[in-house]
């Protein structure tokens, strides 16, 4: 039987110029030598602008069938298919290679790109012969990160009787969600919520919760990963501290509470809230005067368990076997400071919404009461507890956000929480004028746009307009924007400015994805296997991702989405096999399967 | 009055330079940012909406592209990239071929090679009158050096025949200028219905409309560097004041007699030098090393413009120093140069081209006084 060189090829890459990409000359060497080929092009020596003119060069090398190969080929399908009439043949021989469905998106994936162009000449599904290999799988769990999703993920899976690794960077469990003060739409208490979760995680029995804790290696691979994590030193012993809080009381040294969003101070030695899961003391290193100057002590000397505090005590590593990994690394907030015109750490009044929620929140630093922030005697910003209460209140949406001078993407969230915020404002202040200043209002979610209604009938102003920029007027603070339903300019003289700051992946997101090896999109979030139908699973077998860390997303998503991961792993628990990764299903093993499958005569 | 939208304006429009028409998503954060827009007049959104939408009239009743002094403001803060303030610069482009009623100006920023074209085309008929009208240096009797050494440059072209040219050309650039501006009047006001402007309107406005014009007092509200607007104020002023000289009072400009460096004649002539001399070639370099947001996006009649502007100012201070010091042949050659490059330059880009906003600019901030002023009663 003769092959017959009928197959074109053409290489389209829409993302030539990126730092890393697919190396197309080398794909393009390795589509020459199939024995089906007669041509590869791409984008330099044919120009997709002419049909016709494509069509001839169809006829020149004798084309019948052509495929079409690279980052989402299907965007110029429909020019080729023209093309294919044109040249007087079957329209249905044009076959795609994408390489982004199978997760090859960087040089290192070279190998796997040329793997789904082979399976695309033989118009053969690449998953039909990449099957990953089916291994045994450790039953034990690894979950990175602990707010929301990780909790959720983490009780799924310990629920359902398998043992879970519940591993969490800050002294406490609950991330973002536990410093919220209500949830959206249904304005429930975000801790109602939370806390529950947090103390059945800390009780269970199947959970072991590793705080102040991070994963600093990762080998092996699905089924059997083996994670070096760090335990760093807490100083305090988790077993026999009593949470008394004696020693916070008498400690000298103090730092920014990260669980107030530096709204208000904490100690050398604190528990970051009053319900942290562990709800015991550490140390923090930075700001203990022990470990600055070596003199101190007083904590050990006030505590009533002995030997409880220990200062000198190192950081360790502790080594665990996994089978699964959920990666529920969650988010940071825009730095406010980088939109230079909306006066952030400039104007005192000018705060974040992470910085509103602590204020407006029962346990935040003035026990729920707005008011200005002034400076305290020694030149910092504080929220007095008897300070004086605004009048009027601005939220402006898309800091950081859906801007090429930042992120380009819309934060999703953003809209929402400014709505609820405009109604606790004004369910505090009953007399307070509030503004929302917005692009457009994304009320996406189910129960969403009549929340938005709700909030409008509350009395809120809506103004379609972002505000430019925030200068000082006296005590006040002038917005000047653009009211773009009346066709006017807005100059509104306000008390205090919320800024609806966007999320961002974590500052580490991308040392995390290479220690996994995980992908990124552009923006930094962790890549799904597909964002359709299985925005859960990773391309590397065995690693599932789920909350924010996959990109922005609310509290019900993050939910849903940390669900959906722990059933992928109990997939694999109940099955007893996991299946590899794509990744490591090597060329020549896919090159074996396909000389098996010869193109019949008639195919061609 | 009800509009269509008309999707083929922006691919009309996208010939007047780079334009990013689809990228806007009206946040209104360049309005809020310009230091210039006011009440009744907002820009840059509200002429970038009308031109996504492709609300010919609209556009055409706009004076707001004309009030942008294209500070850059709000093309830096952009968080779509949209480039507001280019897409003012392109619609003043597009808005000087609307005004114009003969169409010339649209073949020109269509088209570079119609552009050369016409410049070319000038150049000849101005050498062909001026060789024909003057006496070239072999075929004048007599010394052609004056006592004080310097050329006896009416001996060849006398400055009585240029000003007749002078005077044709002014005459025909005065004719299209004043009639694109009558069009200009009819777009913005008279076919506008919603306004009544009452004719004491257009008197009481004038005063403020002058002064702005001497002082370039808006340009100055743009934010940035004072230099920049005194820059191209003296620019200004140099051209209008060469302009008169030249146009009005050549014969009084060009004398046989070289008088001393302090009179009058002299030292307005080189304060108005340096006035052309320092503005081109600061633009010149602006828009070269694309330093503001203003010059980073160059169209090829803005280039046209400041060569033909440079051009004519060598020409104009070689042939003066050439004079002074009795080079006869290169004074009366010179001469032709600079006549070649001046009358295409005047011809061309006043009536057609980028020149045009010197009238344009000030006509349209009158309108939009007047017209501001018509709707708040």
């Amino acid at each position: 039987m003769t092959i017959k060189k009928t197959t074109g090829v053409f290489l389209y890459n829409p993302l030539d110029g990126c730092a890393d990409t697919i190396d197309f000359s080398a794909v393009s060497e390795y589509a020459k030598q199939s024995p089906y080929v007669a041509a590869v092009w791409n984008s330099e020596n044919l120009r997709l602008i002419d049909a016709k003119e494509v069509a001839a060069k169809f006829g020149e090398n004798g084309i019948k069938r052509i495929v079409i190969a690279g980052d989402t080929p299907g965007m110029v399908k429909s020019f080729f298919t023209k093309a294919m009439i044109a040249a007087g043949n079957n329209p249905d021989d044009v076959f795609l290679a994408g390489f982004r469905e199978y997760g090859a998106t960087k040089k290192i994936h070279t190998d796997r790109a040329k793997a789904i162009v082979a399976c695309a000449i033989q118009n053969i599904a690449f998953d039909t012969i990449a099957i990953p290999e089916e291994v045994d799988v450790n039953p034990d769990t690894l979950v990175i990160g602990a707010g929301i999703a990780g909790i959720q993920a983490s009780l799924e899976i310990a629920d359902a009787g398998q043992k879970v690794y519940l591993v969490e960077k800050s002294g406490t469990i609950g991330g973002h969600m536990a410093m919220f003060d209500k949830t959206f739409p249904t304005l429930d208490c975000a801790a109602c919520i939370l806390t529950p979760k947090m103390v059945e995680i800390g009780q269970h029995s199947k959970i072991t919760l590793m705080t102040y804790c991070e994963v600093k290696g990762v080998s092996g691979s699905a089924g059997n990963f083996k994670v070096r994590i760090l335990k760093k030193a807490r100083r305090v012993n988790l077993a026999t501290c009593i949470g008394c809080g004696i020693c916070a009381e008498k400690c000298p040294g103090s730092a920014d509470s990260e669980f107030d969003a530096a709204t208000s101070q904490r100690k050398a030695i604190y528990m970051p809230f009053p319900q942290a899961v562990p709800n015991k003391y550490l140390i923090d290193a930075e700001s203990c005067t022990y470990l600055k100057n070596g003199k101190c002590g007083t904590c050990v000397k006030v505590c009533p368990v002995p030997d409880c505090i220990n200062l000198d005590a190192k950081d360790e590593e502790v080594e665990i076997n996994v089978g699964n990994i959920i990666v529920a690394t969650g988010f940071k907030t825009f730095d406010a400071a980088k939109a230079e015109n909306f006066g952030y750490g400039k104007f005192p009044n000018v705060l974040t919404s992470l910085e509103f929620e602590r204020l407006i929140n029962a346990a935040g630093p003035t026990e729920g009461n707005i008011v200005f922030r002034s400076l305290d005697k020694k030149g910092r910003k504080v929220f007095k507890q008897d300070g004086e209460v605004p009048k009027s209140v601005a939220l402006i949406h898309c800091i950081g956000s859906r801007d090429e001078n930042h992120n380009k993407y819309c934060s999703k969230v953003c809209c929402m929480y400014s709505l609820k915020l405009a109604h606790l404002v004004v369910e505090k202040i009953p007399d307070a004028q509030v503004y929302e200043y917005f692009i457009d209002m994304r009320a996406f979610g189910k129960g969403y746009e009549e929340f938005y209604e709700r909030i409008k009938h509350e009395g809120v102003h809506m103004i379609r307009g972002r505000t430019a920029k925030i200068e000082e007027s006296g005590n006040q603070l002038l917005l000047r924007s653009e009211d773009i339903l009346a066709g006017t300019i807005l100059e509104q003289k306000i008390d205090m400015v919320i800024l609806a700051v966007g999320l961002e992946p974590k500052e580490d997101a991308s040392q995390l994805s290479a220690m996994l090896g995980i992908e990124q999109t552009e923006d930094g979030w962790y890549m799904e296997s597909n964002y359709v139908s299985n925005p859960v699973n990773t391309f590397t077998g065995g690693i599932s991702i789920a909350g924010v860390c996959q990109g922005p997303k609310d509290i019900p998503d993050t939910v849903a989405q940390a669900s959906a991961a722990a059933s992928r792993v109990l997939q694999s628990i109940v099955k007893g096999k996991i299946s590899s990764s794509i990744k490591d299903i090597s060329l020549s093993h896919i090159e074996a399967q396909l000389s098996k499958l010869t193109l019949t005569e008639e195919k061609i | 009055m009800i509009q269509r939208v008309n999707a083929n304006l922006v691919k009309e429009i996208e010939k007047f330079g780079k334009g990013t028409w689809n990228e806007c998503f009206h946040c209104g954060n360049c309005t809020a940012t310009c230091p210039l827009t006011e009440q009744g007049s907002l820009f840059p959104r509200k002429p970038y909406r009308a031109m996504q939408m492709g609300l010919k009239t609209t556009l055409a009743q706009s004076t707001e592209p004309w009030l942008c002094y294209y500070c850059g403001d709000c093309s830096q803060s952009c968080p779509r990239d949209a480039n507001p303030g280019e897409t003012m610069m392109i619609l003043r482009r597009y808005l000087t071929t609307v005004y114009d009623w003969t169409g010339i100006s649209k073949l020109i920023y269509k088209s570079k090679a119609m552009e050369l074209i016409a410049i070319f085309i000038i150049a000849i008929i101005t050498a062909v009158l001026y060789l024909h009208y003057t006496i070239a240096p072999s075929n004048v009797a007599g010394s052609l050096i004056g006592k004080d050494g310097g050329v006896l440059i009416n001996s060849m072209a006398n400055s009585e025949i240029i000003h007749v040219g002078d005077w044709i050309m002014a005459g025909i650039l005065a004719f299209l200028l004043i009639t694109n501006v009558f069009n200009m009047w009819y777009k913005i006001i008279l076919s506008d219905k919603s306004v009544k402007v009452p004719f004491g309107q257009y008197f009481l406005q004038v005063f403020s409309v002058v002064t702005n014009f001497l002082t370039q007092k808006r340009f100055n509200k743009c934010d940035g560097p004072k230099y920049y607007w005194f820059i191209h104020l003296f620019l200004m002023l140099s051209y209008v004041m060469l302009f008169t000289m030249i146009v009005f009072f050549l014969a009084w400009f060009q004398t046989d007699t070289v008088y001393d460096w302090w009179h009058p004649q002299r030292l307005l002539g080189y304060i108005a030098t340096i006035g052309l001399f320092v503005g081109v070639i600061y633009f010149i370099n602006n828009r070269l090393k694309k330093m503001k947001e203003n010059s980073k996006y160059s169209h090829y009649t803005d280039w046209t413009f400041l060569v033909l502007l440079l051009l004519t100012t060598t020409t104009g201070i070689l042939m003066h120093f050439f004079r002074i010091y009795g080079m006869v042949a290169a004074t009366y050659f010179t001469y032709l140069i600079h006549l070649m490059v001046l009358v295409p330059m005047l011809v061309i880009e006043v009536p057609f081209s980028k020149w045009s906003h010197l009238a344009y600019r000030p006509v349209a901030v009158y309108f939009a006084k007047v017209k501001n002023a018509a709707t708040k009663k």
